[in-house]
């Protein structure tokens, strides 16, 4: 009769007690689960949002087929601002490593709707020799469209709100009437959409002068190191911002969080996480304090400590688990649900990895009221 | 049945001037003062004793799931009182059978499941644990209710399977409080018998807080307590 139960073995058993105890309980599962699967939704949707957020800023950067941006000095977003000198797109050609350099116009302009009203758009002049700047993304026509005088790419979820465009609608850009070439999906920063337009014709819609660049789009031979080209660059036009494609778009990634949406997003995701940590802790204490006279009865009869810990944790794991893979099914739906071309709720593989490892740590820290309970129990209590 | 101490053999349960004294300083309040008393082997002893007298706080250090203030109290060749924390659960676990007022089972669980739980505890394979509670149940009156929850079961039956759960694996000591005080006169009775013939013919030792006087009867001995105190004119046998 004094064979020793391994400790493996032993905690088995216990799990197994808790596990069945927890599903009796479906009211307090199906809460504690809610719980956790609030938690999951309200974090991930808010991540995901935010990802969403910020590739809005940075999708020029990303889908610009651009090594190395040359950029007016203290450049922080992609967005329309100071100008670069027109001499530095020879700069940049003549310099050892560079395959193509190209300008790019950036620039607010103004869409007249038939009905009268004004809309705005960020009109991008692209060089159509090299179309290292877009456009990208087409759902109707073709970018070579904008190779036709006067003729624009438009984003095709602001149809509607440009006054019904459609292919060969004539509208008045800036002063300038244009033909819609084409469209676009998705290309919708926290400014007014992206418009495209052939970059002389773009100067001429902005009335800014002939040789007006913006950014150059700078593309290094093959086999060059990125970084080589940089360092040559920087030599040649100390006071430009050269970065690097994947620079540019950590610089603007760091520049959002740090100024903007780190702190908004950061606080409603810390916030779905602590609600989810409150209600599984509040629930798995209540369901102590619910069962005290069996924990009792178990540690009367002769389990220990480790024994019941074994138990609750057991269940604070399946809490963390089921609520994870619901929580992680409910945000992929809700994701889909919400795509649209001006928000793509991003939630990258690593967030969907990362959710039942957060989900685990929550529930273990909620379970430790509990564990404090159940341990601090006296085993007489039961012949109270 | 006739209890003459056998030679050589050793008392099961060894009191011997202990205390407990709940609280300190103006509240403090003794529960035990200064009990003597011993338990044979095999015997099926009845403590019996106004409320609030002391048979709980006896049998709960007994049953080490309370400490005492003084004085020794040994069970089977172990002095409980001064036992280190750590080792009360598997002295529990491996020598005591507990057999409360309620029923105590968990809720959640099979009534086999209640049972067998002790067994695997002890180190008894899942299997073979299972079998041993389906016997015990058979052995309380229960074949047929091994599935059960102990919520679809009448008083009587949970506490026949509290009873299955306190004698599985034989301890060699049962310590029950108020057993049948939750029951009717009929289940109380038929409650008891079963004990007292399980055990009997396990040879197992039972200490037996009661109130009940109807079923004075299957005690082997009844010892009084009072005031924390063993009435003196103890020791008859019933
Ligand atoms: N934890 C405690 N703290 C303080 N006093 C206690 C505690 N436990 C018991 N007592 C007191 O000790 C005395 C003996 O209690 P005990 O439960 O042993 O009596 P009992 O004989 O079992 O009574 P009953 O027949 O009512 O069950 C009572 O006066 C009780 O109030
Ligand atoms: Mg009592």
């Amino acid at each position: 009769m004094n064979t020793e139960l391994p400790p493996a073995r032993r905690a088995m058993v216990m799990m197994r007690v808790g596990i069945t105890m927890m599903l009796k309980d479906r009211a307090r599962f199906v809460g504690t689960v809610a719980g956790v699967v609030f938690a999951v939704v309200l974090a991930a949707q808010q991540l995901g949002i935010m990802f969403g957020l910020l590739q809005k800023n940075t999708m020029f950067v990303d889908s610009a087929a651009a090594d190395i941006w040359i950029a007016p000095p203290g450049t922080e977003l992609f967005q329309p601002g100071q100008r670069v000198p027109a001499s530095t797109i020879d700069l940049a050609r003549t310099t050892p490593g560079v395959h193509l350099a190209s300008p790019l116009v950036v620039g607010g302009g103004t869409i007249k709707k038939p009905d009268g009203g004004n809309e705005g758009i960020t009109l991008i002049g692209t060089d159509t020799s090299t179309w290292l700047g877009g456009p990208w993304n087409m759902v109707a026509g073709a970018r070579e469209a904008i190779l036709q005088p006067d003729t624009m790419i438009f984003e095709t979820a602001d149809r509607e709100k440009f006054g019904g465009l459609n292919l060969e609608s004539i509208r008045e850009v800036s002063g300038h009437l244009v033909h819609v070439g084409g469209f676009t999906w998705g290309l919708i920063p926290f400014g007014p959409s992206y418009a495209f337009a052939e970059i002389d014709a773009a100067r001429d819609m902005l009335g800014a002068a002939s040789n007006r660049v913006d950014y150059v789009l700078v593309t290094v031979d093959p086999g060059v190191p990125t970084e080589e080209v940089v360092s040559r660059l920087k030599a040649r036009m100390p006071d430009l911002k050269i970065i690097s494609g994947p620079d540019f778009h950590t610089a603007i990634v760091t520049n959002l969080l740090k100024n903007q949406l780190g702190m908004s997003f950061g606080l409603s995701t810390s916030f779905g996480l602590i609600i989810g940590l409150v209600i599984v802790a509040l629930s798995m204490f209540s369901s102590v304090i619910d069962n005290l006279r069996e924990f009792g009865t178990l540690k009367a009869i002769g389990c220990t400590n480790r024994d019941l810990t074994a138990l609750v944790l057991a269940q604070s794991v399946a809490y963390a688990v089921v609520g994870s893979l619901v929580g992680l099914f409910l945000v992929t739906r809700m994701a889909a649900g919400i795509r649209s071309a001006r928000l793509v709720v991003i939630t990258p593989a690593w967030l969907t990895g990362l959710v039942p490892i957060v989900m685990l740590v929550l529930c273990l820290l909620a379970a430790i009221l509990a564990l404090y309970r159940v341990r601090k129990l006296e085993p007489g209590m039961v012949f109270r | 049945m006739t209890l003459e101490p056998m030679t050589g053999e050793a008392p099961a349960v060894t009191v011997r001037s202990l205390t407990k004294i709940f609280g300190g300083g103006a509240t403090a309040y003794t529960a035990l003062a200064g009990v003597d008393m011993d338990v044979r082997a095999r015997e099926f002893l009845m403590l019996v004793g106004p409320s609030g007298s002391g048979k709980t706080t006896l049998l709960s250090i007994l049953g080490c799931v309370l400490s005492a203030t003084a004085g020794s109290a040994v069970v089977l060749g172990r002095d409980v009182t001064t036992m280190r924390p750590d080792e009360l659960p598997a002295f529990r676990l491996q020598k005591i059978g507990f057999i409360f007022q309620g029923h105590n089972l968990i809720a959640a669980l099979k009534s086999r499941d209640n049972v067998a739980l002790v067994q695997e505890l002890r180190g008894v394979p899942h299997a073979q644990a299972l079998k041993d509670a389906d016997e015990m149940l058979a052995a309380v009156g229960l074949a047929g209710k091994e599935h059960s929850l102990p919520g679809d079961l009448s008083g009587g039956q949970k506490q026949r399977v509290a009873i299955a759960r306190a004698l599985v694996g034989a301890p060699p000591i049962v310590l029950a409080d108020e057993p049948t005080a939750a029951l009717d006169a009929h289940s109380g009775h038929a409650v008891i018998e079963l004990l007292k013939a399980l055990t009997q013919e396990r040879g197992t030792t039972v200490i037996c807080v009661t109130h009940d006087p109807r079923i004075f009867s299957f005690a082997d001995r009844i010892v009084n307590i009072e005031d924390g105190l063993i009435r003196p004119d103890d020791g008859s046998h019933s």
